[in-house]
């Protein structure tokens, strides 16, 4: 037990020396802006795919089980303005999150802790090449650009797949569902949908580098590095967009 | 003119691992330009040693100066140390045990790795630097292959041609010839020699191989449960007759050295 508390208190020291490293990092030189930018391309096309399929059956299934609630109450007209509330508040920012987590995350720290296995972060120190510059940095500056970008598509995605089951599917008016579709949204919606985004891809960046820096005991180590990045940074993002929610509605956004 | 400051000099360090006992006390003062081969069994602190010395692991107590400089008193973690620390590295070149390429670059790219990041230089000059090291070490047209496509001891080859790129003062090769065939092994010895003569570069080799030992050594340690056994020149340890070192040039399972 006392063992356990103490590894837990020298994981939360070397976390925030790893953050002091990063802020470091972030905010003095050597930059490799080549390096976030084959990083950002990676996540992108790794990251693309998987985001659509997950954020569009969620547009269809909000316009399939609302558009027979709503006729009942001869409502379906405002059937768009849930679709895009939903949308654009909650499942865009959650869903594109939740899969630059599993996949962002879980490449990152897979491949920093593949790397740290097979001493090609010693190989980088020797080179007087700062691993966390190098490796960790680009990561993360990539989450957080990756993030809201994804989350972006996942939104237009969302409100087309929406439209489709709405307006052709189900015989929703097509003026209509365009009339309202922005009746309950505003443009600090999208802000702080796009805002949750940037600090979830920072969750993402951080605690994959941080996990796949810590990696040990070859490719079992690697697939636990990669494995808990995507478990802790799913839990931190679900549980934060439920605190951010909360505290919005609490403030009348 | 001021006598030149020894390239390795090592006081008294000790490291352990919990209660494991890695090196105990270990002394050595290695001139510049010298090669030295340090033997000793599997496990008995060796690449700790070399890891010590380019300071990614710091010893218990004890000191290391590389020409001079005193390398354990550098903190990583206050960023004045850490730039002295990384300009001291810049003096060492190193060959780790597997080559440690990096996965996602071609061959031409890691040798690249250190001159892109170091030195200003034109993509012209770079490629013909990269094509020069890659040719010393016998490697022909795998400039652009992976490093998984390559055998291991290719892979090793590519990592020495890395090692040397910034034609460092310092070479630290973590058991160089371990994975490879007789004669390619004889050819890095070669190699290490020739760079040796060519610019006086100073070797630290790990190695179990007697005969490389007896190639390329000018200094020769044998290191065996974390405590150096002997230490100094070729002539002198050879003409030493001292137990640990005749067992081991002698393939003896008799002596001091114990595989259990």
């Amino acid at each position: 037990m006392l063992n356990r508390s103490l590894r837990w208190f020298e994981a939360c020291a070397a976390f925030v020396e790893f953050l002091c490293a990063v802020c470091r990092g972030l905010l003095t030189g050597p930059r490799y802006l080549h390096e976030t930018l084959r990083v950002m391309d990676l996540l992108i096309r790794r990251c693309l795919i998987p985001v659509g399929l997950a954020v569009a059956p969620v547009g269809a299934v909000i316009s399939l089980q609302g558009a027979g609630l709503f006729r009942m109450f001869g409502a379906e007209s405002l059937l768009s303005s849930l679709l895009a509330t939903a949308i654009f508040r909650e499942y865009s920012p959650a869903l594109a999150s939740v899969m630059v987590a599993a996949q962002a995350g879980s490449s990152i720290a897979a491949r920093i802790g593949t790397m740290k296995v097979r001493g090609q972060i010693d190989a980088l120190a020797v080179m007087s090449v700062d691993p966390i510059r190098y490796v960790v940095v680009p990561g993360l500056i990539a989450c957080v650009i990756v993030t809201p970008l994804l989350s972006v598509l996942t939104t237009l995605l969302g409100l087309l797949s929406g439209w489709f089951f709405a307006v052709p599917v189900m015989g929703v008016d097509h003026g209509s569902f365009l009339a309202n579709l922005y009746a309950q949204v505003s443009l600090v919606d999208l802000w702080v949908g796009l805002g949750k985004c940037m600090a979830f891809g920072t969750a993402v960046g951080l605690i994959a580098g941080f996990l796949g820096l810590r990696t040990s005991g070859g490719a079992a180590g690697v697939g636990k590095a990669a494995n808990d990045t995507v478990t802790m940074t799913i839990v931190l993002i679900l549980v934060a967009d439920y605190f951010v929610s909360m505290a919005l509605l609490r403030l009348g956004v | 003119m001021a006598e030149q400051a020894p390239a390795i000099t090592l006081e008294r360090v000790c490291k352990s691992f919990g209660p494991n006992r890695v090196l105990h006390e270990v002394s050595l003062v290695l001139p510049a330009g010298k090669i030295l081969v340090m033997l000793g069994p599997s496990g008995t602190g060796k690449s700790v040693l070399l890891r010590c010395l380019v300071g990614l692991m710091k010893p218990d107590s004890g000191r290391i100066f590389i020409e001079g400089e005193d390398i354990t008193a550098l903190d990583e973690r206050r960023s004045a140390d850490r730039d002295k620390l990384f300009a001291l590295r810049r003096k060492f070149g190193m060959l780790f045990q597997d080559g440690a390429l990096f996965d996602d670059m071609c061959v031409g790219d890691n040798v690249a790795f250190p001159l892109r990041q170091h030195e200003k230089m034109s993509e012209t000059e770079i490629a013909q630097r990269v094509k020069e090291y890659l040719d010393a070490v016998g490697l022909k047209d795998v400039q652009r292959k992976m490093p998984a496509e390559l055998s291991g001891g290719m892979r090793k080859r590519v990592a020495f041609a890395r090692a040397i790129a910034l034609q460092p003062r310092i070479v630290l090769c973590d058991e160089p010839s371990s994975g490879l065939d007789p004669v390619m092994s004889a050819t890095l010895d070669d190699l290490i020699l020739d760079l040796h003569r060519r610019y006086n570069m100073t070797f630290v080799v790990i190695s179990h191989d007697t005969a490389e030992a007896r190639t390329i050594a000018s200094h020769i340690g044998l290191l065996y449960k974390g405590v150096l056994q002997t230490f100094g020149t070729k002539e002198q340890v050879l003409r030493s007759n001292g137990e640990a070192i005749n067992q081991f040039f002698d393939r003896s399972t008799k002596g001091p050295i114990q595989v259990l």
